[in-house]
Order: C-alpha cells, then structure tokens, then sequence
C-alpha cells in the first residue's frame, strides 16, 4: 500500500456542554471560547492509518478543512503518526457544524484532493462527525470517486493483494466484506470499536511540528479543482432552528404494581 | 425557617436532592461500613455557594416557645467526589460531642463566638450569651460541578483542575499534549478526593503519592463564628476561601499548607480545586512477571532491586492465594498459571536502552541471585496486560474466592469485602507479610495479600459473605489487627494509602501518642471549632467543651 488519506474534522470537544445562544436562531451553538477538538472517530480512523502505516509503510496524508486553527487538529494527527498534512484553510466565520460546509462540499473537496494526490490506495474517515452526526462524508466520497466502500468498521485487515476485509457493526449483528483491490482507492468509515487512539508521548508531538503542512485557502483550492466555490459553500439543507433539548422531568415514586399500572393507563400508555 | 428552606430562598438555583436512592449512595464510600445517609445532598457550583452554604452550617436559631434562647444548630458537611473512598470516610457519624451539645441544657459561651461587626466585637469582649446548642443532621456537598480543567501551558509541568474532576476525565483532556497525571489509585476518583486522602497506587514506586504531586489547592474553611439568625448576608466572618502552595516545583515560603490539606479527608475544609504536577508519558515500556517458591524470597527480591538503585515503574507482589484465585476465574484460560508468589515489574524510560538495562539488571536479582523462575517480559501493549493480568483482575478474583457467582446470591460482593493496607520499612516487610499470609492460612481465613511491594506497603483483600458466622468475623478482623499492630510495632503505619476514616481511629494513639494526637486536635479545633467537617472521622474532638467554656 502507498498512500493513505485521513480527513479529520475539528469540532467542540465531546467532554464540553454545549451552549445555544436563542438570539441567535439557527447558528445559536456557541462556538467562541470552547474547547475544540479532533472528531472522536476522525481520531480512530488517524489511529487506524498509523497502525496500517506501521505493517505497510504506506504514507499517511492528514486532510482539514476550516479556519486557521485546523492546522492544530492535523498537528494532533502528525503526532500520532502521520506523514504530513493538507490544510483547506477557511475564512473565519464559515462554520463546519452543518451551517455552511456540509457533507457534499467536503466530499466533493476530498474527491478533488484524491485526484490532485495520485495514488491513493485508501481514504479512511470518522463515521460521523459529532457536531452534525451526518455520516454522509465517507458514502458520498465513495460515491463520487466510484470507489468500493464499507462503513462502521469494526475491524480491517488490509489482504497483500491491496484487498480490504472489514467487519462492519449493524443493529442486526456483526457483517464481514471483502473490498477487492482491483478498484483503488477504497473507503473506509470507522467505528467506535475499531481501536483505542494512542496517547502520543513529547517527542512524537516535537517530530510533529517539523513535518509538512500544505496550507491553501478554499478559494484557492476549489479554483485549483475547478469547482464552483458558490456551490461549495452553498449548503443543500438549511438549518431551520436550533434548541436545546428541554430539561428532564423528574420520574415519579409510585407505591404499587396497581399504582403504576394505574397510572400508565391514565397516561395513555397502556390500554 | 430551616437550614434547606433559607438555601432554597437565598440560592433558587441551587441543586438540591432528598431522593432516597441518592441520599443512600451519598452516605458510603467502597468500604465494609453500611451507608449511614445524610438528610440532603447539595451540588454547589462556585466557590461563593460554598462559602454561602457553610456559614448556614452554624447558625442562630430563634424558636417558638424557648422563652428567647436561642438555639445554636450545627450542620455536618461531608464533600463528595467519586464515592470511593474505602475507610467510612463518607459515612454519616453523630460525632462524640461533648455532653453539652444535642442536650436542652441552656449554657453560656462567649458572645465573641458570634457574627459580628468590629465595633460590635470589642463590645463583646468578655460578654456571654446563654444557648442552647444541637446538631441538626448533615449534608453531603457533591462537588460534581466543579469540572473545570486549565491549560496546559508548553514547558510546564501542571495543570489545574477542579475538584470534582475525575483523574480519567483530566488525562483523557491531557491525550494530545504528551503529557499525564501519574497517580494511578485503580478506582476513577476526583483530584479533590484523592487530596484529601492522599492517594497513591501502583505508581507511587516511580511518581510518589499525592502529597508529592500537588503543588496548590483551594480550599474553603468552615465558618469560625456563628451566624445570626437575622443577618442573611455573610459579613467579615463568612467562611473563608484559602490558597494554599504555589506553581513553583519548590516552595519554601511559610507552613506548607496544600500538605496540611492532603490527607485531611474532608474535616478541614472543602478543596474546590487542585493544581497537581503532571509528567511526560514515556517513549519505552516494558513489562515483565516472575515467580518465587515463597513469599518471604519475593520480597526480600523488591528489597534487593530497590537497594541497587534499578529504577522501576511498578513493582507488585501478589502471594500465592492471589494466583490461586485468578487461576479459579480465568477458566478459559488454556495455561493457568503457577501457583507461587509472583512479582509483577514494569519498566519504563526516554530511551530502550535505559529501559532494557533496566529490565536486565531486575532479571539478574530474580533470576540469578534469587531463584525465581519463569521470567517472561514484553514490549508490546497487548502482552504486556496479558502478563500483568492476575495483577489487573486481581480485586475481583479475590471477591469471587468465596462466591458471588450467578447461583450464589450469598456470596461475597465488593460491599461486604474489607480491603486494608499497612506500609513499613523494607527491612520487615518480607517478615511482616509472610507472617500475614501464615495468620490468614492458620485462622482458615479467606483472603489475598499483595503488595505495593516497592514502598513497603501491602494489602489485604478479606471477602465476607452475609451468613459469615460471628466467629468467622472476629477472625478476619482478628488478623487485621495482628497486621496492624506488627507494622505500627516497627515504626510503620496502620494505614499507607487507604486512610483513617473512622475504622483505624484507634491506631492514631499509638503512632504518635497523646501528644501527637493533642497536636492533631489543635490544629482542628482552631481550623473548624464547631467541628462541621466531616465530625469522628481521623480524630474526634469536642465541641464546646469545659476547657473552651468561659468560667
């Protein structure tokens, strides 16, 4: 294997409450003085690459889109391994949490980079991010480059003849495929269980900072794709309201089976 | 208006629960002691709430029909953080006050022991006041709110956290920085819990306990004076916030007071946040596993690698009974292993070459000088839990020597298991705790010792079912005596990690006599004088007591 590409995504940290704002409509989420981080599943898929990196010496291509501090988020993946990073640098306010870049922008970017890469043998990704929870990212890739893939990878073992057997999590069970090599690049999306992200130790993170970060703004590089930036940073669902969930009620005491009985049905819930 | 009610008015936003189950959660920690509640658990979220709720701890109470004497009602204040604390020191007590206190005798205590202005103090002087005085229940303070957690700033090694803050919450915040908080207690307990029981574990061989690690706290001190029933705005005397110890690595400056509060296990105060050293995850592990024909061998071998200066990062010893109960459940496993004493080493360092030396050097002690057989040792993470496994499990196999399986409703659980610790000098720690294992074998007591063998400090895992009969008790507890008093016979402690709470009370005397003891008093009674902070546990005083009485 030659080359391997991660996207990682830089969302609210998952440890962080979040906050809305109802004055502020549809882009209530605050995001200023929060605490960012690399998507939990972009951070098993980067865990992933390294450990496929270390049978197959194939190089690792870390992939960001968004504003300066993305650099950041691709440094934490240079620390645990990879190679080197591309960073699609965004103006400031254009938000990746489902407001302004969706899934299709970013596919149709990632589509583009694959190209501009050239022998790439696999794209891993995050399911979902966990910002928006789409998990559109990694099924509209595959399906704009026709490429082979496989999604909530539990497990995956890359074959010496380039092919990828994944065992994939459904609510029905456990499924195992086999992406053939004959098609190239293959897609991967990773699930929770597929490992456990290394801790990277000082030295890793000072080897980090010397390695290579491509930085092109997104006007740049939709140009240098021939893409449409209005169609890119147009988003296809528009986000009519945001809230937050209202407040849990406390359950009620009940002294009996009659009692409880007695009042799922007063609560319609049973007949 | 009672203690809850005044809360509620003056701080509307204030959680509060009297939910049974929450209540019956909140009045144990993870040891033998059954839950003694308290009557409301309360979930401050600043430090200024704190100070609020502290000084209603201790206030002036006007009720009908007590001809205007008024009654000085005391709350007790227990602070929450994980809930795992292992010597009863979340437990509930009605402290042993003295006779003057919970009786309806009115008495005279100095005015000045009241809330007032400066002007009003100097008036006071030599002024008393007639009283009553009761205790009025207690309240835990769950301190679950206090998540904050700093910046790491480059170069430096600390971070602040609050108090509620999980030591796994807090690395877990640290993954990309390269850097972690070190003291590894087994349980998920907050950095406030674990500064007021100066925890340690397995770590504590390379990166000592938490008297070591913490650099700075704050902390608020119970109030000083009783509050009066009209004023509902703290004045001078509104309990204060301290800050003690400072970011510097070393600090000479003054009485070292993040060391006074470490260990303190709630009765001085309540910590908000800590600020705790944290260190660089190291670049080469290496785990290895030995076995010795006795106990005594294995650790006089600890001894021996210690007094060579090879530097290790975890030395364990678990006995024999150790290997024998995880054997017992581990049955899938195809190889048991063998049934001998074995040490448990780990090695780590910046580069493989100091950690293979290492690693050569505790082979030669073991292997060569003392015998021990089957040396295995690995790099790689996933053998290396493989090896430490019996050491991992180790807990939990011991429970489930006396049962606890799907048809044995009786068996022991984690609730009915005592699990006591004694640390003492290398010098009689191989004799001390071979004669432990011989004391368990020849009372027919069911238990494992294994030890922190590289600090001197060892325990013992005693599961108890429900129908234990009462003879089978005094044994155990029987046992944990003899430990006891061998290791305060040689200089060493009753207790090296887990705490005095309130079940080793009783040892503090015979470490460091009356006077020790008396000292201790002092300085409680100076820091919390109506005995607020988790009243009977480490040691008791009394409140208002003759000698604090005006003549």
């Amino acid at each position: 294997m030659k080359k391997i590409l991660v996207p990682v995504k830089r969302v609210i940290d998952y440890a962080q409450k979040i906050r809305v704002d109802p004055s502020k409509g549809a882009e209530g989420v605050q995001l200023k003085n929060v605490k960012m981080s690399m998507n939990p599943f972009c951070e098993i898929a980067v865990e992933e690459a390294i450990q496929l990196k270390e049978k197959t010496k194939a190089e690792v291509v870390a992939i960001s889109v968004g504003p300066k501090q993305c650099t950041e988020t691709i440094r934490t993946a240079l620390a645990m391994g990879a190679d080197r990073g591309i960073h699609v640098e965004t103006k400031p306010d254009v938000r990746g949490d489902y407001i302004n870049l969706q899934p299709w922008a970013i596919a149709s970017l990632l589509k583009g980079i694959v190209e501009r890469e050239d022998g790439v043998d696999l794209i891993l990704l995050g399911k979902q991010s966990i910002d928006s929870d789409c998990g559109q990212t990694g099924p509209l890739l595959a399906g704009l480059l026709n490429a082979p893939q496989a999604t909530f990878a539990a497990k995956i073992e890359a074959g010496d003849d380039g092919s990828f057997t994944v065992e994939r999590e459904t609510d029905a069970g456990t499924e195992t495929i086999k992406l053939n090599s004959s098609v190239k690049p293959a897609v991967i999306t990773c699930d929770l269980r597929l490992n456990t992200p290394r801790y990277p130790t000082m030295p890793n993170i000072m080897k980090a900072k010397k390695k290579k970060v491509e930085t092109i703004s997104l006007e740049d590089m939709v140009k240098e794709l021939g893409l449409d930036l209005d169609e890119v940073l147009t988003p296809k669902n528009e986000v009519v309201e945001v809230y937050e969930p209202p407040p849990r009620k406390e359950g009620e005491l009940v002294g009996s089976i009659d009692e409880l009985l007695g009042k799922l049905k007063e609560k319609g819930l049973v007949a | 208006m009672d203690f809850l009610s005044i809360l509620k008015s003056t701080h509307p936003n204030l959680e509060i629960s009297l939910n049974k189950y929450d209540l019956d959660s909140h009045g144990h920690g993870e040891s033998y002691h059954p839950t003694s509640p308290p009557d409301a658990i309360i979930y401050p979220s600043s430090v200024e709430e704190i100070q609020d709720i502290l000084r209603l701890c201790c206030r002036e109470v006007y009720r009908d029909g007590d001809d205007n004497i008024p009654t000085v009602e005391i709350v007790s204040v227990i602070p929450y953080g994980a809930g795992t604390s292992l010597e009863g020191h979340l437990n509930f007590l009605l402290p042993n006050d003295d006779s003057v206190i919970n009786n309806d005798d009115v008495v005279e205590i100095p005015s000045s022991l009241f809330e007032s202005s400066f002007e009003e103090s100097k008036q006071l002087k030599n002024k008393t006041k007639r009283v009553k005085i009761k205790r009025k229940g207690g309240i835990s303070l769950d301190m679950s709110n206090f998540q904050s957690i700093g910046e790491l700033t480059p170069g430096d090694v600390f971070i602040k956290v609050g108090a509620g803050v999980s030591r796994k919450t807090l690395n877990e915040s640290l993954r990309h920085t390269g850097m972690q908080f070190m003291i590894d207690p087994g349980a998920d307990a907050t950095l406030g819990g674990m500064t007021a029981t100066n925890a340690s574990g397995t770590a504590a061989v390379k990166y000592h306990t938490m008297r070591e690690n913490v650099l700075h706290l704050t902390a608020v001190l119970p109030p000083t004076k009783i509050s009066s029933a009209t004023s509902s705005n703290g004045s001078g005397s509104n309990p204060i916030t301290v800050n003690c110890g400072s970011n510097s690595l070393k600090n000479s400056a003054g009485y070292q007071l993040p060391t006074l509060f470490t260990g303190s296990e709630g009765t001085l105060g309540v910590i908000t946040d800590v600020t705790v050293k944290v260190f660089p995850i190291p670049s080469h592990v290496i785990a290895a596993s030995c076995s010795f024909d006795d106990l005594h061998t294995a650790a006089e071998v600890v001894t021996m690698i210690r007094m060579m200066g090879v530097p290790v990062s975890r030395i364990e010893l678990l006995d024999e009974m150790s290997i024998r109960a995880f054997n017992q459940s581990n049955k899938e496993e195809l190889k048991p292993m063998e049934e001998k004493a074995t040490l448990f080493l780990e090695f780590s360092g910046h580069s493989e070459a100091s950690v293979m030396a290492d690693l050569t050097a505790a082979q030669t002690i073991c292997v060569n000088d003392y015998e021990g057989s089957n040396f295995v040792s690995a790099k790689d993470e996933t053998t290396r839990n493989k090896i430490w496994e019996a050491r991992h499990k180790l807990y939990y196999s011991s429970i489930a020597l006396r049962g606890g399986g799907d048809d044995d409703e009786d068996g022991a659980t984690s609730q009915t298991t005592i699990v006591t610790d004694i640390c003492v000098p290398f010098s009689n720690f191989a004799d001390i705790i071979s004669a432990t294992s011989k004391d368990l074998q020849d009372n027919g007591v069911f238990g494992t010792c294994f030890g922190h063998a590289g600090d001197g400090n060892f325990h013992c895992i005693l599961p108890l079912k429900k129908n234990d009969t009462d003879e089978y008790r005094e044994k155990v507890f029987r046992v944990i005596e003899l430990m006891t008093e061998r290791a305060l016979s040689v200089g060493g402690t009753c207790t090296g990690e887990h705490g005095v709470g309130y079940g080793k009370k009783k040892y503090l005397e015979k470490m460091y006599g009356q006077s020790g003891v008396s000292l201790m008093q002092t300085v409680k009674r100076s820091i919390d004088p109506f005995n607020i902070m988790n009243p009977g546990k480490i040691i008791d005083v009394d409140c208002f007591s003759e000698a604090d009485l005006p003549l």
